[in-house]
């Protein structure tokens, strides 16, 4: 892959004796689409704000193209920000929003190299209404930020941040106020404009969805650490832990032995799988995705249960499945009704065996499981993050 | 049923409006009067206007209230607005604890404000006296001025005080409505601190500094009493010289700059909540030209425009504030605290203009106001005129200097019998500057016939129409005089019999009330029949209102001496005799005897008195007013002046005023 652009090395952080980042280490290649998943509270914005200049780590360094910039203040670093609720001025029109990184710029004089100059109010104007069109937002230009919808203004926070033609663009939270449908069609393009202008993004967010559809690396975190840092395939299909496996996508998390390499124990059953490298006996968690598990008649099943709760999906159902008191999510298209018994067979690749961590036990339970569940849990946000 | 209940609410708002702005309504309606009484009409006139805007002493407060408003408001404004944002960044709770702070200097009563803040200052100036002797003693670079007094300085120093919680108050909701993330935007775009200040806090906020700056300069312009105690005896606001001058009489000069001052107040808050209602509608649409301009000042060379322009409005109200106050420094001043209407101004405009010298005028009350004042250290002036006891009460107590007679020719004017009085018997602190007797003055048609007799003083059958000094001094000697003691009495036994017979009086409702110079009103007005008081004031009294009479009651009274002392260490000694003898001369004498209606002390002023009145009102001084105004020697014979008391006479008159209950 290409080079790496910022390193960060061991980066602590605490507000009022609370251990915000603990030791983070992370690198970043220039023109990647990264994003820092995690809940809140997890220090994936403090990390931001540390690239961005905002705050300052109480130890650690930051590198930008192998140069320490702990010091350098935000307003001399390649790198801006667009901010969560986007931060527009509100007494600026949007022409003056997105030429304000310009106006504020100084650059050699041709004619003496000695002075300063500030940019051509001509050269401001062409590369202000280059970007705005970049962001569908031509002739928006003498628009009041205030009477803008809130994608507009989204745009109009890019637009703002881009036309200084940064090396690195930040983005904190930046999707969180637009409604659901608005959103997907963001995160689109973002990835577009990404794409096309050619630089490093570094993205924070809380949901998993978001990270999963844009970004070339993910770095899932929680408690002022990484959990696990790959691409979104790797993220999805080999978790790290448990709390990675349950914080994307939908997990069962079950506890288990490894017997040997490719044979895992459950439920007093073995399970052949693909997985190795443990030592023999080895108790580990066992991640199962809800669509990798078949049902099938209970005498040719793997595991028998009975059924507990059946959801409509639209393409398939979630069931909620007992197994001697341990429920699962089984997603499927076939109807099973409540209180059948039924049983089931997982393939070999279905199976992800993790090695045992602080996380164990936390997650990937069912029980608690009801309608409302994903509702709630979408409902998440950053509150009161710093 | 329902009905009732809401025209009865609407009478009852109308009627609180009525108490709230009838009496207003009432002094502005006056403020045209032709003539010069407050309760009959006599025509529309704006000359109270125009002898407003001729009076130097109104005139001169109005610009130091302008000067000290509009200073104090750029510095709490600019304090107040950073202060403002330093709470903002502060942690929530530390943010809401000083906050708290900020708001007790609003809800602290000012006088108690006023008060602290002019002890604070008298400590500290006494802490620096001593600080520079020492820090002059061991160096010889710096010479540090030794003596601070009250002044223009301190009651700056006071007023942005208490302006800054006005604009933290307004300036802190701004900040908190504004999004925490602009000025990390405005860093993240290239920004310093600073222009992320200039460009996006300021701009956000901009509203609240305004509504701020205009409620702390509102504040000032209104403010009286944190500016009686802190402005020192050299500076007077409006609002001060307002109240100095309603010590005697509302004259409708009086309601003139007080309507001025009500209009100019009302346009200001109007003008706050314009502002104010104006923010809270959303989504406003700007004025096309306030548009157009905005954008025009947007263009770089607009800006250029701004900024120079910024720059020569600054500097030039810098300028204007050194040269100012610089002149008014360089220039020789002399600080005078005498009585109210005690003097017939245009002397003191002659005098400046003759010698240069500044005056600075203010009033006390009465001696005993004066003598506290002194004590306190707060009243910081060179001439004072006090009466004949305190006088030597003052030379016992070593406040007052010698006077360089040499610099005071005129003093050989003074008719001898006024010279070598029992106060100054070496005649080294004082010079004379008037003279009059203590009477009782009534109203004629009130009374059944006429008075000659300090009887009616303490006679029931007036209950309720008598009004007696507020001094215990005068109080306790009219009723000694009944009695038939000296007024300079030390026997206990007499004293208490004064005063039982004061207090009988007094519990039978003899006393409408107790008043020094309100008594101008109660009996131009017809509110009292009976009251004691000077002659002179009589005749300025009989001016409004004809049926007064006057008497010095046969079994005599006081004659009082007021004479012109300078005070241990006046810093403006030479420029204190200068006045002094400016105001001894036939001329000043001659002005004040006519102003006041006190007989001068000047032999030759006494004398050409009458042809003097004759030639300026075309008629005769009748020889009955000049008897009033300079009482006959055998009408002095029966009086007699005071004296200076012993201490534990003076303690006793204390302890039987407090008893007394005024």
């Amino acid at each position: 892959m290409s080079k790496e652009l910022i390193r960060l090395r061991d980066l602590c952080m605490a507000y009022d004796d609370e251990l915000v980042l603990d030791h983070l280490n992370l690198y970043i290649n220039d023109k990647e689409f990264l994003t820092l998943l995690g809940p809140s509270g997890c220090g994936k914005t403090t990390t931001l704000r540390i690239i961005g200049g905002f705050t300052t780590p109480l130890s650690g360094d930051v590198l930008f193209d192998g140069v320490r910039i702990n010091d350098v203040p935000p307003y001399k670093r390649q790198i801006n920000t667009v901010f969560q609720k986007y931060a527009l001025f509100p007494h600026l029109n949007v022409f003056e929003n997105v030429a304000f990184g310009l106006r504020m710029q100084r650059r050699p004089d041709p004619s003496d190299p000695k002075r300063k100059s500030r940019l051509p109010e001509e050269e401001i104007r062409q590369r202000v209404l280059e970007m705005l069109e970049a962001v569908s937002l031509k002739g928006f230009e003498n628009r009041r930020t205030d009477a803008l919808s809130g994608g507009q203004q989204q745009r109009v926070a890019i637009a703002r941040a881009l036309v200084n033609r940064p090396k690195v663009l930040l983005l904190d939270e930046p999707l969180g106020a637009l409604d659901l449908k608005l959103r997907k069609d963001m995160q689109i393009e973002l990835k577009r404009i990404q794409q096309q202008v050619g630089i490093t993004f570094i993205y924070v967010t809380h949901d998993q969805e978001e990270a999963l559809t844009m970004s070339d690396t993910i770095v899932v975190m929680d408690k002022g650490s990484i959990q696990q840092i790959g691409t979104p395939e790797d993220i999805y299909n080999e978790p790290k832990n448990a709390f990675v496996a349950d914080f994307i996508g939908e997990s069962n998390i079950i506890d288990g032995v490894m017997v040997q390499d490719k044979l895992v124990q459950m439920y007093g059953r073995q399970f052949p799988c693909l997985d190795g490298g443990f030592s023999e006996n080895e108790p580990v968690d066992v991640v199962i995705r809800p669509e990798d598990i078949d049902i099938v008649p209970v005498e040719q099943g793997q595991l028998t249960g009975t059924v507990t709760n059946v959801t409509f999906k639209g393409m398939q159902y979630d069931i909620i499945v007992d197994f001697r008191g341990f429920k699962w999510l089984i997603q499927t298209t076939d109807h099973s009704p409540v209180g059948a018994r039924i049983g089931i067979k997982i393939d070999p690749d279905g199976i992800h065996v993790m090695k045992k961590s602080r996380y164990s036990g936390l997650y990937g339970d069912y029980s608690s499981f009801s309608d409302e569940y994903d509702e709630l849990d979408a409902a998440e946000v950053d509150g009161d993050e710093t | 049923m329902k009905r009732g209940n809401r025209l009865g609410s609407r009478a009852l708002m109308a009627l609180v409006f009525l108490f709230l702005y009838a009496p207003i309504f009432l002094l502005i309606v006056f403020s045209f009067n032709k003539g010069n009484s407050n309760i009959v009409w006599t025509g529309f006139s704006l000359d109270w206007y125009k002898s407003l805007f001729q009076n130097r002493l109104i005139m001169r407060s109005v610009y130091t209230t302008l000067l000290v408003s509009l200073l104090a408001t750029a510095i709490a404004t600019i304090a107040g607005t950073f202060a403002a944002i330093g709470f903002y960044s502060l942690r929530r709770r530390t943010r809401t604890a000083l906050s708290t702070i900020n708001s007790i200097p609003m809800m602290n009563a000012d006088i108690v404000t006023g008060v602290a803040m002019c002890l604070f200052f008298v400590a500290f100036f006494t802490f620096w006296g001593d600080f520079s002797v020492w820090f002059n003693g061991v160096q010889s670079v710096v010479v540090l001025p030794e003596r601070l007094t009250l002044g223009f300085g301190t009651l700056l120093i006071a007023h942005v005080t208490f302006n800054i919680p006005y604009v933290i108050l307004s300036v802190g909701p701004k900040l908190r409505q504004m999004d925490k993330n602009l000025v990390d935007a405005a860093q993240d775009l290239g920004c310093t601190w600073m222009q992320a200040f200039w460009k996006v806090i300021l701009p956000e906020i901009k509203p609240g500094i305004a509504s701020g700056a205009l409620t702390a300069f509102t504040m000032s312009v209104d403010d009286f009493i944190i500016s009686y105690f802190t402005a020192g005896s050299s500076s007077s606001t409006l609002a001060m010289t307002i109240y100095g001058m309603t010590k005697k009489r509302v004259t409708p000069e009086i309601n003139a700059i007080s309507t001025l001052l009500f209009v100019t107040v009302l346009v200001l808050l109007v003008v706050v909540n314009l502002r104010e209602a104006r923010a809270e509608r959303t989504g406003q649409e700007r004025h096309p030209v306030s548009r157009k301009l905005t954008q025009l000042l947007d263009t770089p060379k607009g800006r250029l425009f701004r900024r120079g322009a910024a720059v020569v409005l600054a500097a030039s109200f810098l300028t204007a504030v050194v040269l100012l106050t610089g002149a008014t420094n360089a220039q020789p001043v002399v600080n005078v605290c005498s009585w109210g209407e005690y003097i017939e101004e245009d002397l003191i405009t002659r005098f400046e203009e003759e010698t240069g010298i500044i005056v600075n005028y203010q009033t006390a009350e009465s001696n005993e106001a004066l003598y506290s004042l002194l004590k306190s250290g707060a009243g910081d002036y060179d001439v004072i005129v006090p009466s004949d006891y305190m006088i030597s009460q003052l030379i016992e107590e070593d406040m007052l200097a010698e006077l360089d007679y040499s610099q005071i020719p005129n003093y050989g004017l003074i008719s001898d019998r006024f010279k070598g009085l029992t106060y100054d018997p070496e005649e080294r602190y004082s010079v004379p500057y008037a003279w009059g007797t203590v009477g009782i003055i009534y109203n004629a048609a009130m009374v059944e016939e006429p008075i000659t007799s300090w009887s009616a003083m303490f006679d029931t059958q007036y209950a309720g129409n008598v009004l007696m000094f507020r001094n215990s001094r005068d109080a306790m000697g009219i009723a000694l005089a009944y009695l038939g003691y000296s007024l300079n009495t030390t026997d206990e036994a007499e004293l208490r019999e004064a005063f039982q017979l004061l207090k009988d009086a007094k519990d039978q409702g003899v006393y409408q009330s107790f008043v020094m110079d309100e008594i101008f009103q109660k009996l131009e007005g017809g509110n009292a029949a009976i009251g004691a008081y000077y002659a002179g004031d009589y005749l300025t009294m009989l001016e409004n209102n004809e049926d007064l009479a006057f008497v010095v009651p046969e079994e005599g009274s006081n004659w009082f001496m007021d004479a012109m002392c300078v005070l241990k260490d006046a810093p403006h000694y030479n420029e204190a005799m200068a006045w002094i003898n400016f105001i001894a001369s036939t001329e000043a004498n001659l002005a004040n005897m006519d102003y006041l209606w006190y007989a001068s002390p000047n032999q030759e002023a006494l004398e050409q008195y009458p042809a003097y009145y004759e030639e300026l009102y075309e008629e005769e001084l009748g020889q009955e007013t000049y008897d009033i105004i300079a009482a006959p020697q055998e009408v002095l014979d029966r009086c007699e002046a005071y004296l200076v008391l012993p201490l534990e006479t003076r303690k006793l008159y204390n302890d039987l005023w407090t008893e007394l209950g005024i």
